[in-house]
C-alpha cells in the first residue's frame, strides 16, 4: 500500500497552493505580506528569465529592459490616456514582444558571455532614453501614479491580500506557461539549444526561430512583472523600471534555485529573500551593501559547489524521501 | 568650433588610454584562458583604492605606488585563477559568467561595506596642471596617465612576441590541446595570463586616481567601455582592444561635447550596438580565436 504523498508530485502541488492561497488569511502583518508578495513577482520574473536563460541556456543579463517597457507602457496608458493597466498589463507586454524582435536580432548574433553584455547593453540605453526624454515620460524624476484608492478596474486595491493574490496568478501562469513548454516539442528544441547551439543546428533544429519564439514569450512574462510592480509600489522612473538589480535578479533566483527546472526559480527566491528579509532585521536597512555581499557569497557558492542549483538537494531529499515506497517516484521527480 | 572639436578628441583619446588598460586586460583573459572576466572593472577600483590610501596614509604619489598595485594586483590575478577560474573552466557558459559576475557584485559590496560610498580624491602637485599647444589644452595628469598607459601596452607586446612565456600564452590562446602537446602547463600560462591582465587593471587604477574620484562602483564604467572595446576591437584581438579604447574614448567626449553631458554612454552603447548589427566579428581581425 502505498500513500498519495509518496507518489504523486501533483499531490505536493496542490498542497503548496493551498497554503499560498490561505497565507494571506492567516498573516495579516503588512511587513510580512510585502515580503510574500515580493517573492512571488520575483519568482514570476525568475520564471520569465528561466525560459530563455535556464533551457536555452541564452544568459540575459537584460531582462529590466522588458520590464521597464511593460511598466512604462501601462503607466503611460494610465496617466495620458486613462486606460485602465489591465489594458494597459497586456499592452506592456506586447511593446516588449516587439522590442524582444529587433533586440534579439541583434544580440543572438552573439554567443555565451557577449550575448549576456550585449542585452545588458540594450536595457541600459533604454534606461538612459527614458531619462533623457523628459517630455516623453517624466524623465529622471518619475511620477507618483494616481491613488484612486479601492479601484479593482484601476488595478488599485486597498489590502495588500489583493496585489499578493494577483502576484500569485502571475506566478501560477508562469509556471504553467513553463510546464506546457517543458513539455512540448519546443522544450525539447530549447535544452537542444542550451546544451549544444551548433548540434542542434545539424540535427535540423531552427535555432534562430526557436530562441526568437522564447525570447518573445519571455519579454512577455517580464513585462507584466513591469506593471504589477508600479502598481503595487505607485511611482514610477527609469532608475527603478530599468534597474540592473532587476535584471541581476531575474537571473539570480533562477540560478541558486536550479535553472532549467520549473520550480528553481521559486525555490531561489524563496531561499534569497527569506535571507534578504533576515539580513534587514539583523542590520536594519542603513547597511547598503550587506544584502549584495551576501547574495554573491551565496552564489559563489552555489557556482563551484552545486552548480545545477540548490533544488537539486531538495529534489534528493525528496527522491529519498519516496523511494523506499515508490520506485515510480523517481521516474517523476518534483522538479519533472 | 574647430578648437572645441579638437579639445574633445583629445580628451577623448587621453581617457581612451585608461579604458584600453582595462581592454586589453579583458580581452587577454579572454583570449588564453576563454573567460569574460565581469570583475575587471572591480580589480581596477582595487588598484584604485590600495593607490588611495598609500597616497593617504604614506603620502606615495599615486604614479609612484604603481610599483605596489600592478604586482599586489598580478598576485590576486595568480590567486584567482587557481583557486577559482580553474574550477569552473570545464563547466558549462553559466558557471563561467555567472563566477566573474558574482565577484564583481562580491567585491563591489565589500568594498561599500569597508569604504563606504564617499568618494575619495588624491591631490597631486600635478593633478589641476595644464598646459596648451595653440587653443588645445592638455590636463598634465592625464597625459602622463596616457603615457604610461601605451608604455605598459607596449610592453605587453613585445613580452607577448617576445618572450618564451608570452610566445607560450598565444600558443595556449590559439589550440589549447597543441600547447600542451608541445610541453607548456596551461595552467602556468592561464595564471600569468590572469596576473598580467589584473595588473593592468591596478595599472589603470592607479593612473586614474590623481584625477578621478575612487568609490566602489567606479569600476563599472570602466568594465562597460572594455566590454564595448573588446567587442568592437574582435574578442581576443589585443591590437584590436587598443584601438578600440582609443575611438570609445573618443566617441564618449564628442558625445559629451556634441550631444549632452549624459550622452557619452548612449554614444557607446549605441557603437556596440551598431557594431554588432553590422560588423558582429568586431572591425579586426584577432591572434587568438
Amino acid at each position: 500500500m502505498t500513500h498519495i504523498w509518496k507518489t504523486r508530485p501533483w499531490f505536493w502541488v496542490a498542497v503548496l497552493a493551498a497554503i499560498a492561497l490561505v497565507l494571506p488569511l492567516v498573516v495579516s502583518n503588512p511587513f510580512a505580506v510585502d515580503i510574500f508578495i515580493r517573492v512571488l513577482l520575483f519568482a514570476f520574473i525568475g520564471v520569465a528569465w528561466n525560459l530563455m536563460g535556464g533551457y536555452a541556456k541564452q544568459l540575459s543579463l537584460g531582462h529590466a529592459a522588458y520590464f521597464g517597457l511593460g511598466a512604462y507602457t501601462s503607466t503611460i496608458l494610465l496617466i495620458r490616456f486613462g486606460i485602465s493597466p489591465w489594458i494597459g498589463i497586456i499592452a506592456g507586454g506586447v511593446v516588449a514582444m516587439l522590442a524582444s524582435l529587433p533586440i534579439g536580432a541583434l544580440c543572438f548574433r552573439l554567443r555565451g558571455p557577449y550575448f549576456a553584455i550585449a542585452t545588458i547593453a540594450t536595457a541600459q540605453v533604454l534606461m538612459l532614453l527614458f531619462l533623457k526624454f523628459r517630455d516623453f515620460a517624466w524623465g529622471a524624476e518619475g511620477t507618483t501614479l494616481p491613488n484612486l484608492g479601492d479601484a479593482p478596474l484601476m488595478m488599485q486595491f486597498d489590502s495588500k491580500a489583493a496585489y499578493y493574490y494577483l502576484a500569485l496568478a502571475l506566478l501560477a501562469l508562469g509556471l504553467a506557461i513553463t510546464y506546457r513548454i517543458e513539455r512540448s516539442w519546443m522544450g525539447f528544441y530549447l535544452v537542444a539549444v542550451g546544451e549544444d547551439e551548433d548540434a542542434a543546428e545539424a540535427i535540423g533544429v531552427d535555432t534562430t526561430k526557436i530562441k526568437r519564439h522564447i525570447y518573445l514569450i519571455s519579454a512577455f512574462l517580464t513585462a507584466l512583472g513591469g506593471t504589477f510592480y508600479i502598481q503595487y509600489i505607485y511611482f514610477i522612473d527609469p532608475n527603478t523600471a530599468f534597474s540592473f538589480n532587476i535584471s541581476v535578479e531575474a537571473a539570480l533566483v533562477s540560478i541558486v534555485g536550479g535553472i532549467g527546472t520549473l520550480w528553481g526559480p521559486v525555490v531561489g527566491t524563496i531561499l534569497l529573500e527569506a535571507t534578504s528579509a533576515l539580513l534587514q532585521s539583523w542590520f536594519g536597512s542603513g547597511h547598503g551593501g550587506v544584502q549584495l555581499t551576501v547574495y554573491s557569497l551565496i552564489l559563489v557558492s552555489v557556482i563551484l559547489w552545486r552548480p545545477s542549483g540548490l533544488i537539486g538537494v531538495f529534489s534528493d531529499l525528496y527522491r529519498r524521501f519516496t523511494y523506499a515506497g515508490a520506485a515510480r517516484a523517481k521516474e517523476v521527480p518534483l522538479d519533472g | 568650433m574647430l578648437a572645441t572639436l579638437a579639445q574633445a578628441v583629445v580628451n577623448g583619446l587621453l581617457i581612451g588610454g585608461i579604458y584600453a588598460l582595462v581592454s586589453i586586460g579583458v580581452t587577454l583573459i579572454f583570449g588564453v584562458v576563454k573567460i569574460v572576466n565581469f570583475a575587471q572593472g572591480e580589480f581596477v577600483m582595487i588598484g584604485m583604492y590600495i593607490s588611495f590610501f598609500l597616497a593617504s596614509t604614506f603620502g606615495v604619489d599615486p604614479l609612484l605606488s604603481l610599483l605596489i598595485s600592478m604586482p599586489s594586483l598580478f598576485a590576486i590575478g595568480v590567486l584567482l585563477q587557481h583557486f577559482l577560474i580553474r574550477r569552473v573552466l570545464a563547466l558549462g557558459d553559466m558557471p563561467q559568467i555567472f563566477l566573474t559576475f558574482a565577484l564583481s557584485l562580491l567585491l563591489m559590496n565589500i568594498a561599500l561595506l569597508l569604504f563606504t560610498a564617499n568618494y575619495r580624491t588624491v591631490q597631486t602637485p600635478y593633478s589641476e596642471l595644464t598646459f596648451h599647444i595653440g587653443p588645445v589644452y592638455f590636463a598634465v595628469a592625464k597625459l602622463i596617465a596616457f603615457a604610461i598607459a601605451m608604455l605598459l601596452s607596449a610592453l605587453l607586446y613585445l613580452f607577448l612576441h617576445g618572450t618564451d612565456l608570452g610566445k607560450a600564452m598565444r600558443a595556449a590562446a590559439q589550440n589549447r590541446e597543441v600547447a600542451m602537446l608541445m610541453g607548456i602547463n596551461p595552467d602556468r600560462v592561464f595564471c600569468v595570463a590572469v596576473g598580467v591582465a589584473l595588473a593592468l587593471a591596478g595599472a589603470a587604477g592607479s593612473l586614474l586616481m590623481p584625477f578621478y574620484p575612487a568609490y566602489p562602483l567606479v569600476g563599472q564604467i570602466f568594465v562597460l567601455m572594455a566590454f564595448v572595446a573588446v567587442v568592437l576591437g574582435t574578442l581576443g584581438n589585443i591590437t584590436g582592444a587598443l584601438i578600440a579604447s582609443l575611438m570609445m574614448g573618443v566617441a564618449e567626449s564628442l558625445g559629451v561635447q556634441f550631444v549632452g553631458a549624459d550622452s557619452g554612454l548612449i554614444v557607446v552603447f549605441v557603437m556596440l550596438l551598431l557594431t554588432l548589427a553590422f560588423r558582429p566579428n568586431g572591425l579586426f581581425g584577432g591572434w587568438a580565436r
